[in-house]
């Protein structure tokens, strides 16, 4: 596709040259793909090489990160955290201390007890309310978490809460963070890749953005529809493309030894890689080489949109971790006009159901076949919104913001099989 | 037996066991088993004192090397007075309460005690319980006060003032250097002098093509224009380069590129981002405010005093439009992420945008990290904790509105012109009624409405009320008098008139703003004229004022005065209002709360509302008096408006229409439950016509003399709902087309109506009516609180002021402390950013933080003596530029010598004017100049940027791919997703001061260069353009080309490269046959050409 035969724009004139645009280059998405540019697989080389970015001081159990951000609030009570008290009060007047962690919206509130069925399933009885069908079969790869706590009842503080460890001012997300500090495992791709499902989750794109570390870590946004990845298909007609890139060579080559400046010469560079990321990203993202099997498993091709395109994108993390990225982070669609996805004051049986249809089945089968790889050991597995809703409800469909304890479960890595941390409480 | 708190910390909701229930077990245990001493001073000197000795003395003692918190225990005045919280570390007799016992049984949220070791045995923590629960016996009297704490930080805070940045200016005479020739100024004379000491010299000056496009990518952020280059390269006089400055300075350009550097400091966006990103209110005529400033060269003091307290200084009027800029300068105190809701909905609030707001200030005017204090002192600058809560107190009294902004009245020769044809309308109309009202014929309509098969058991209030009740029993004179009393009395006994605006000068403290209210006092029976629609008139008013008595163009806002929040106060309004306009109580400095409702009731009536209880709204917490007025606003004056998708149901084209009004007559307060009644008086004449029986002449002859009363202009109060119902009912004609006349008038007046100028208003502040200071949050808490710190100074700039008994936010004053030029610091930071966009990087490099975190100085004495030189020539923006661009040092050439590379690698020491890339804007601008699709207008609504996916939930909507060829500048900056071609060359996120961008260099830019719709776009334009240029020869059109994008003129190599890839292009898409003239072989060309280094770079 590249002609391989191209001179180098490099000349030797350029003193210390290589060093310096190791300095002063970004590093950015795939800059590395440079020293692997003989396939589109990983060469093993580069890791021996003198440039590769620091290693991370301590060795983590797991390798990897992918989280499944569920926004909005998934209701604990109505999935994973059972309440035996709240079924039987539900319909009652409710009565509590008034807690700043918990809407209560609208007067008059009312125990509200699940729609949803719980039962204990797999060897380790871990509750899942028949909310989760498909997750009962990885039940005893999770290890549920029901006590978080946040700051404030409200989406886009609690959402860059989770993402940045700061409700208001402005952090480098959690995924640029490991991005940053372990370092890259494989250095032909991003550290932290966002498969984004159309919405974007309240607290903007700061929740994925890397703020004062180096911008190369911050999240590279892959849509589930159509181009992945912006600017990533040629505008022009390979040839075409080829000739510009050609006398750009040329002349960019003459103007960087005339400044005798190494950023030119990483810019030049970076030209080079950008035209190689025209197909490299799009491979990474193609799941037509997946077998029929892994099609059905994930439900790619499921009849609904949200639901193929979600099926899509848990493919896709898989693929991305699988070919060494540090960080892969999933986000729901919004189905209908609403808050964020999960967000249910109304609505709580319809929309939930709905949700849960589209990311029941995907993200059980991102586990199983993290897991028959062999990858769910080094993988860890994050599946969390930013709050919990209320056990309490002003109507009879619906609940609040509740931060004041809430669910979130966590597999592979460290924490495969691992007990709940707490039992279930009587209330919420 | 007093277990709750062990057992409530393990307690709380989904959170796991901490080991509190193991303790309180325990400690039951060890309770039962132990017997007590009786004898209470016993009981501390054998069980208390011990401890205190063994595991708290060394930190919090006389005896402590360096003590803790500010906290003694080795005293009973030490736990009573507490440390630097200010709370007392015991509260007697209640250990659950007492922070010692949080301390000690590592309670959630506080420092866990002692640190580092394991807890105290459950024996310990009983014991303390025990002897707090008796209340704290202590026998170790003696005096302590917190001097040993402050002494230390007394001293600690004196050395932290000795610091380069904080001492007076020090201006030096240049220092002599060898090859004086090279100097131009002064600047050069300090810059040659460290080059010669490290053995090394600059380059020559570079060539004058590169400096006419620095200079003008520099000053303007936008490429020389042809006819600039061709006006200076052949220009031999000697002093071409001092003109070329002077044209670039005075380029209407210079203030957008200088507004963009300022806006990156006070982090500019147009929305407040979260979770809808609603509109930061007219965000952008701060940002033209800033252009025009840049422009005119207003002193940067002023700028200063502007931005911060512009709303209490003498007006600075555009000449243009006479609109007061200084109101425009606070609007930088509203900028950045805002939460929806206010801090009675969401405790905290509040002090996140305050946070966020003195960090900007902090490091935006005097490069200190002052934020870093909000938790504690400052770790290593001379800033404390106090500070911090100093700058909120003044801060938190200062309320975000919306002001108006004209100080002359654009309307009114129209509103004049209004006034006759209205008159002549009146006219026109009193024909027609007194006509219509003749008692018969009304009479006649009246009898024709028949009874209603319920009843309605209420007292009738309206002409076919009484009508229709007439039909089955009328109402007596004696029923209708005891009603009347009943109602009198009421409102007697229950109204309190709080605010009156019945009479030309309004009664009570509420505050009128806008043109609306200014020409809005209507006098009983004024006429409004529907401004569209079939109907002439849309209502008559009672006596009143009413923003749309000429226009609902005209804007209005009505703010009460500050309400006690601990107070709940029932007022009744009675108010008219459409076209969204609204209504709400404002708590503290919300900008967006949804209290927010929208008015929509035609005729003025009663509106009820309870102020108050807000601090304990369920869910929240109980910490603070909040501050809370009520406003009633039009579009214009609403902070909230436009509102987040769907609120209120406005649909865009409603959002977009400048009209919307409301009226106001009266405002009483009343016991809650007993609101105003209807005294029913128009209905009096009824029964004083008692000899008539019949009910429908009786109605129509009470009808009848309210319009004649209304012809004379004798209109009473209680006429005007019997002539709204007359005209709702058809009884009065009201229809534009009752008669020629009246249509032709009508239309007359609506003609005029729509040349209404409507306000020109934006958000900015004003003092809230009482100041209040702030108490210290707790580790930065925003609930738990201690001592309360004078507001309004920082002690880095003086001492703080005591401002007990004023009542003004001081921020007026701090301004001045900020902008005085006894103040070193400010023109230091001010000065060193102008260095850093002239020269790529500051003097100081941390442009941000000039405390010590920050880096030195390179050049101390330089930096001294310019801003001395700064403030001799009264703060000039224009000056200190010129004086910079005409060194030496300024013009030299790009490429550095290869040994001073080896010296000084980072150019610290300006030996060569560093390459740098175009910032995001210049690189977009960029393309607009050369392709020719620049509008080159200045100022206006920011237009939305091209986006690759849509969210109309959050109003992130599609907008044209070349942005209307308007100028970066104006691409409408959306903090939810701030412009993705900007973002992608370094445009910061507008949530922080940002003083020194990022200059990344990643593929995904090259990607963008190479595949980006608005790169092809441009280069589509740029084609275009060159295909008209009548060129016979591919290298002709090449050669301008290459000189329109560069500055310069081509070289022969670089017309042979191109040369070929047109002919490669032609090739390819098949157009070898008319290479000339094909449109896709030149955007190819045009778009290599955007691709080059060096139109993406600056030598």
């Amino acid at each position: 596709m590249f002609p391989e035969n191209l001179e180098s724009p490099l000349t030797p004139a350029a003193t210390g040259s290589r060093r310096h645009f190791l300095q002063t280059a970004g590093m950015g998405f795939g800059w590395l793909a440079w020293q692997g540019l003989n396939g589109l697989r990983p060469t093993s080389d580069c890791r021996a090489s003198t440039e590769t970015p620091p290693r991370p001081l301590a060795e983590p159990t797991a390798k990897r990160v992918i989280w499944l951000f569920m926004d909005g609030g998934v209701s604990h009570v109505d999935s994973y955290d059972p309440k035996p008290e709240l079924t039987r009060l539900s319909g009652q007047p409710a009565k509590w201390k008034p807690d700043p962690l918990s809407q209560a919206i609208s007067a008059g509130r009312k125990w509200l007890g699940s729609p949803w069925d719980f039962a204990q399933h797999g060897t380790s009885g871990l509750w899942i309310s028949s909310l989760f069908p498909h997750m009962r079969q990885v039940v005893d790869e999770l290890c549920v978490v029901r006590s978080l706590v946040g700051e404030t009842p409200l989406h886009g503080a609690q959402s860059l809460l989770m993402h940045t460890g700061r409700s208001i001012a402005a952090a480098p997300s959690i995924g640029s963070w490991i991005s940053y500090g372990l370092g890259s495992e494989n250095q032909q791709l991003p550290g932290y890749v966002l498969l984004n499902n159309d919405w974007i989750p309240n607290g903007g794109f700061q929740n994925f953005a890397s703020s004062f570390l180096p911008a190369t870590h911050q999240a590279t946004l892959v849509r589930a529809k159509g181009i992945p990845v912006d600017n990533i298909q040629a505008a022009d007609p390979l040839a075409v493309q080829r000739a510009k890139l050609q006398v750009l060579q040329q002349l960019d080559g003459q103007f960087a030894r005339d400044q005798r400046a190494a950023e030119i010469e990483a810019s030049i560079r970076n030209q080079e890689i950008a035209a190689r990321m025209q197909s490299l990203v799009p491979h990474l993202c193609d799941i037509s080489g997946e077998t029929a099997e892994t099609r059905q498993l994930y439900g790619v091709d499921r009849e609904n949109d949200f639901d193929k395109f979600y099926a899509l994108q848990c493919l896709r993390a898989r693929r991305l971790v699988e070919a060494g990225v540090r960080f892969v982070e999933i986000t729901c669609p919004s189905t209908h006009n609403n808050n964020s996805p999960w967000d249910q004051h109304g609505e709580l049986k319809h929309r939930h159901s709905e949700n849960a249809r589209i990311t029941d089945q995907p993200v059980a089968a991102l586990l199983l076949d993290l897991k028959r790889r062999g990858l769910l050991e080094d993988t860890l597995v994050v599946w969390a919104g930013e709050m919990g809703r209320t056990p309490h409800s002003g109507g009879t469909d619906g609940r609040d913001h509740h931060v004041s304890g809430y669910t979130i479960w966590m597999a592979g890595g460290v924490s495969a099989g691992d007990r709940p941390t707490a039992p279930p409480m009587r209330w919420g | 037996m007093r277990t709750a708190s062990p057992l409530s910390t393990g307690c709380r909701p989904g959170l796991p066991p901490r080991g509190g229930i193991w303790l309180a077990i325990l400690w039951i245990f060890s309770s039962l088993s132990q017997v007590r001493a009786n004898d209470d001073l016993q009981f501390f000197e054998t069980r208390i004192r011990p401890v205190l000795v063994q595991h708290c003395d060394r930190c919090h003692s006389a005896d402590a090397k360096e003590l803790q918190g500010g906290l003694r225990l080795d005293l009973k005045a030490g736990w009573q007075q507490g440390g630097d919280s200010g709370e007392p570390a015991i509260v007697p007799g209640d250990p659950d309460r007492s922070p010692l016992m949080k301390a000690v049984r590592h309670a959630e949220g506080v420092a866990a005690m002692p640190p580092k070791q394991a807890q105290l045995s459950a024996d310990i923590l009983a014991d303390l319980a025990e002897w707090i629960r008796r209340g704290a016996p202590d026998p170790r009297d003696g005096i302590v006060t917190r001097r040993d704490k402050s002494a230390d930080w007394e001293t600690e805070f004196h050395n932290r003032l000795d610091w380069w940045s904080l001492k007076p200016l020090q201006p030096v005479a240049p220092p002599p250097v060898q090859q004086a020739d090279w100097c131009r100024t002064d600047v050069d004379r300090f810059l040659l002098a460290r080059l010669e000491a490290e053995g090394l010299r600059p380059v020559p000056d570079a060539d004058r093509a590169t400096l006419i496009r620095r200079l003008s990518l520099v000053l303007t952020g936008l490429p020389p224009t042809p006819e600039l280059i061709a006006r200076f390269t052949p220009d031999s006089s000697s002093d071409w380069y001092e003109q070329l400055v002077a044209t670039l300075l005075d380029s209407p350009h210079f203030g957008e590129r200088w507004a963009r550097h300022w806006m990156d400091v006070v982090h500019y966006a147009d929305t407040h981002g979260y979770e809808w990103d609603v509109p930061a209110k007219n965000a952008w005529r701060y940002r033209d405010y800033l252009t025009r400033a840049f422009n005119d060269d207003v002193p940067f003091n002023r700028l200063i005093l502007e931005q911060l307290a512009g709303d209490q200084l003498e007006p600075r009027l555009d000449p243009l439009t006479r609109q007061n800029e200084a109101l425009l300068g606070p609007l930088a105190l509203r900028l950045g992420e805002r939460r929806h809701g206010d801090s009675a909905a969401a405790d905290g609030v509040s002090q996140e945008a305050v946070a966020n707001m003195i960090d900007t200030l902090g490091k935006g005017f005097l490069a200190t990290t002052l934020a870093c204090a909000q938790c504690h002192d400052h770790k290593l600058d001379a800033v404390e904790q106090r500070d911090y809560y100093s700058l909120a107190g003044m801060l938190m009294s200062t309320r975000f509105s919306v002001r108006p902004l004209d100080t002359i009245d654009p309307n009114e020769a129209l509103i004049e012109r209004l006034r006759a044809v209205k008159q002549q309308i009146r006219q026109e109309l009193a024909q027609l009624w007194l006509s219509a009202a003749n008692a018969d014929t009304v009479a006649a309509t009246l009898r024709g409405i028949p009874a209603d098969a319920t009843p309605s058991p209420a007292f009738p209030s309206t002409l076919v009320e009484f009508w229709k009740r007439s039909l089955a029993k009328g109402v007596t004179p004696e029923e209708f008098s005891a009603e009347r009393q009943r109602r009198r009395d009421s409102n007697q006994a229950n109204l309190t008139v709080v605010a009156d605006f019945t009479a030309l000068q309004p009664v009570g403290e509420w505050k009128l703003a806008g043109f609306g209210p200014q020409h809005g006092y209507a006098r009983d029976g004024e006429l409004i004229v529907a401004d569209e629609g079939d109907a002439a008139l849309q209502q008559l008013v009672p006596a009143g004022r009413y923003t749309h008595l000429w226009s609902p163009r005209l804007a209005g806002s009505l703010q009460s005065p500050q309400l006690d929040p601990l107070q709940p106060v029932t007022l009744s309004l009675q108010l008219a209002g459409g076209k969204f306009s609204s209504y709400t109580f404002v708590l503290d400095r919300a900008l967006n709360s949804e209290r927010l409702q929208f008015l929509n009731r035609p005729t003025p009536a009663w509106l009820t509302v309870t102020a108050g209880r807000f601090d304990t709204l369920e869910g929240s917490i109980d910490t603070f008096p909040r501050r809370v007025y009520f406003e009633v606003t039009t579009k214009a004056f609403n902070n909230y408006f436009p509102p987040r998708v769907g609120y209120g149901g406005a649909s865009e084209a409603e959002l977009n229409d400048p009209r919307s009004w409301f009226g106001i007559t009266k405002i009483v307060q009343h016991p809650a439950g007993l609101p105003p009644l209807d005294e029913l008086e128009r209905f009096e004449p009824l029964f004083d016509l008692s000899a008539d029986a019949d009910w429908a002449l009786r109605l129509a002859r009470t009808l009848q003399a309210a319009v004649e009363r209304w012809t004379r202009d004798a209109t009473r109060p209680d006429d005007v709902p019997l002539l709204n119902e007359a005209l709702a009912q058809k009884l009065l004609p009201n229809a534009v087309a009752a008669s020629a006349e009246l249509g032709r008038l009508i239309a007359d007046y609506r003609s005029l109506e729509r040349q209404i100028e409507p306000d020109c208003t934006a958000g900015s502040v004003e003092e809230w009516a009482e100041g209040r200071d702030d108490r210290i949050g707790l580790r930065g808490s925003y609930n738990e609180l201690g001592d309360s710190v004078p507001r309004g100074g920082i002690r880095l700039l003086g001492p703080r002021p005591s401002r007990a008994v004023s009542a003004s936010s001081g921020r007026l004053e701090w301004a001045h402390q900020i902008a005085d030029d006894r103040n070193p610091l400010t023109p230091r930071v001010y000065v060193n950013r102008i260095w850093k966009h002239l020269f790529g990087e500051g003097l100081v490099r941390t442009v941000d933080d000039f405390g010590h975190l920050g880096e030195r100085p390179s050049h101390p004495e330089l930096l001294d003596t310019l801003t001395a030189q700064f403030l001799a020539d009264g703060w000039s923006t224009k000056r200190l530029i010129h004086r910079l661009v005409t060194s030496s040092a300024w013009r030299q050439g790009s490429v550095p010598h290869p040994q001073a590379v080896a010296v000084d690698p980072e150019n610290r020491l300006w030996h060569h004017h560093p390459l740098r890339r175009l910032e995001a804007e210049a690189i977009r601008d960029s393309m607009l100049a050369v392709s020719g699709r620049l509008d080159p207008r200045l100022f206006g609504p920011p237009i939305e940027p091209y986006r690759t996916a849509v969210d109309t939930q959050k109003r992130l909507l599609q907008g044209p791919l070349d942005g209307e060829g308007r100028r970066s500048l104006y691409t409408e900056m959306t903090l939810m997703e701030p412009p993705r071609f900007l973002a992608l060359f370094n445009q910061p996120l507008p949530r922080q001061t940002v003083g020194r961008r990022d200059v990344t260099n990643v593929p995904d830019q090259a990607l963008a260069l190479l595949n980006d719709p608005f790169v092809h776009e441009m280069a589509r334009v740029w084609s275009q353009r060159v295909l008209q240029d009548g060129a016979i020869q591919p290298g002709d059109r090449l050669g301008r080309m290459l000189q329109g994008a560069l500055a310069r003129p081509a070289r022969p190599q670089e017309l042979a490269a191109l040369a070929q890839l047109v002919q490669q292009s032609a090739e390819l898409r098949g157009a070898t046959d008319r290479v000339m003239t094909s449109p896709e072989v030149w955007q190819d060309a045009a778009h290599a050409i955007f691709n080059l280094k060096e139109f993406l770079y600056v030598p």
